[in-house]
């Protein structure tokens, strides 16, 4: 899965901030900020993956548990999805 | 029509009412215009079936102007700007919220040349390290504004509340609220770039505050007190 192309993370003060591109860009009507994590993962769907990978990444940088990690990555990818930052996937799968 | 507008060179569609609107923004230098407002790019569509025309030319030309604003060094925010003593004071937050009638209980409460020099959209510049705040033709349902500018002393974000209290906001809640009031989805990630380079700078040269407030006089005197400078 991929993050679309119309949105944008930028740096924020003390935090990151996801903001959408394009005036016709009628998601995110208000403003996403992420922390260092999210930000983390963020990075990684832009470039495209999948959720083993991010699952992956968070293991590499914190020191949680695989149960840990899986929950926060769906309960990221669900936020993600809510808000239409995601790509459609062909078969409807996270 | 040629109109210089936050110091800037524009050319803006004298039809639907912007021509009453721009007609202390007349320019007739010599100079070519920094930005220009194209009717075709205007999209009636987004103000629904049958938009009120001066309502399209209004909204898309405030749009398309402070779009190019970010390219130089500026950008609008949501409030009601009220001069005193030489020096801007921009009060912000979302609609119905009391903007208007807190920069009205300035003059009301101080006088002299306490003066609302635009009650909506005024423009954000920097100019030579310093930010100024405009009166432009963008300025709310009242049309109230004047062609000046004033350096900027502060920001506050408004809350009605029982009693008056004011705070200073850090700026990282300083900048979640701008972006709250400020143009919103530009046109691609050069432009967002440009205008978060221009906020981050604002933030570090101009306090930001909340104040929790009645209408009344005493909330203007607290937000003149804690603010000037």
């Amino acid at each position: 899965m991929k993050i679309k192309s119309e949105f944008a993370l930028r740096k924020a003060i003390h935090s990151w901030m996801v903001l959408p591109l394009g005036a016709n860009n009628t998601h995110l009507t208000s403003m996403l900020t992420l922390n260092e994590t999210g930000a983390m993962l963020w990075r990684h769907l832009e470039e495209g993956c999948n959720r083993d990978t991010l699952v992956q990444a968070l293991l590499a940088e914190y020191d949680v548990s695989r149960a840990q990690a899986q929950e926060d990555v769906d309960e990221f990818l669900e936020k993600l999805q809510q808000i239409g930052c995601l790509e459609e996937e062909k078969d409807g799968a996270l | 029509m040629l109109c210089k507008i936050a110091e800037l060179i524009a050319d803006v569609p004298a039809a639907d009412g912007l021509a009453i609107r721009c007609r202390d923004y007349l320019y007739d230098g010599e100079d070519s215009a920094d930005i220009i407002i194209r009717t075709e790019f205007y999209r009636p569509g987004v103000y629904g079936s049958a938009p009120n025309p001066e309502v399209v030319a209004y909204m898309e030309s405030a749009y398309q102007f402070y779009m190019e604003l970010v390219k130089h060094d500026g950008f609008y925010l949501h409030s009601s700007a009220v001069v005193k003593d030489g020096k801007a004071y921009l009060f912000s937050g979302h609609c119905g919220v009391g903007k208007s009638t807190h920069t009205k209980l300035w003059m009301e409460t101080f006088g002299g040349d306490t003066r609302i020099i635009n009650d909506d959209k005024p423009a954000l510049r920097k100019i030579d390290g310093v930010w100024y705040a405009y009166g432009t033709p963008w300025c709310g349902k009242d049309g109230i504004n004047l062609n000046e500018k004033a350096p900027v002393a502060g920001v506050c974000f408004l809350k009605q509340a029982e009693k008056n209290s004011i705070r200073r906001l850090s700026p990282s809640d300083a900048m979640s609220r701008i972006l709250g009031q400020t143009i919103y989805r530009l046109d691609n990630e050069q432009l967002l770039d440009y205008f978060l380079k221009s906020l981050l700078g604002f933030l570090e040269q101009i306090p930001v505050y909340e104040l929790e407030n009645r209408p009344e006089a005493a909330a203007a005197q607290l937000s003149f007190e804690t603010m000037q400078v």
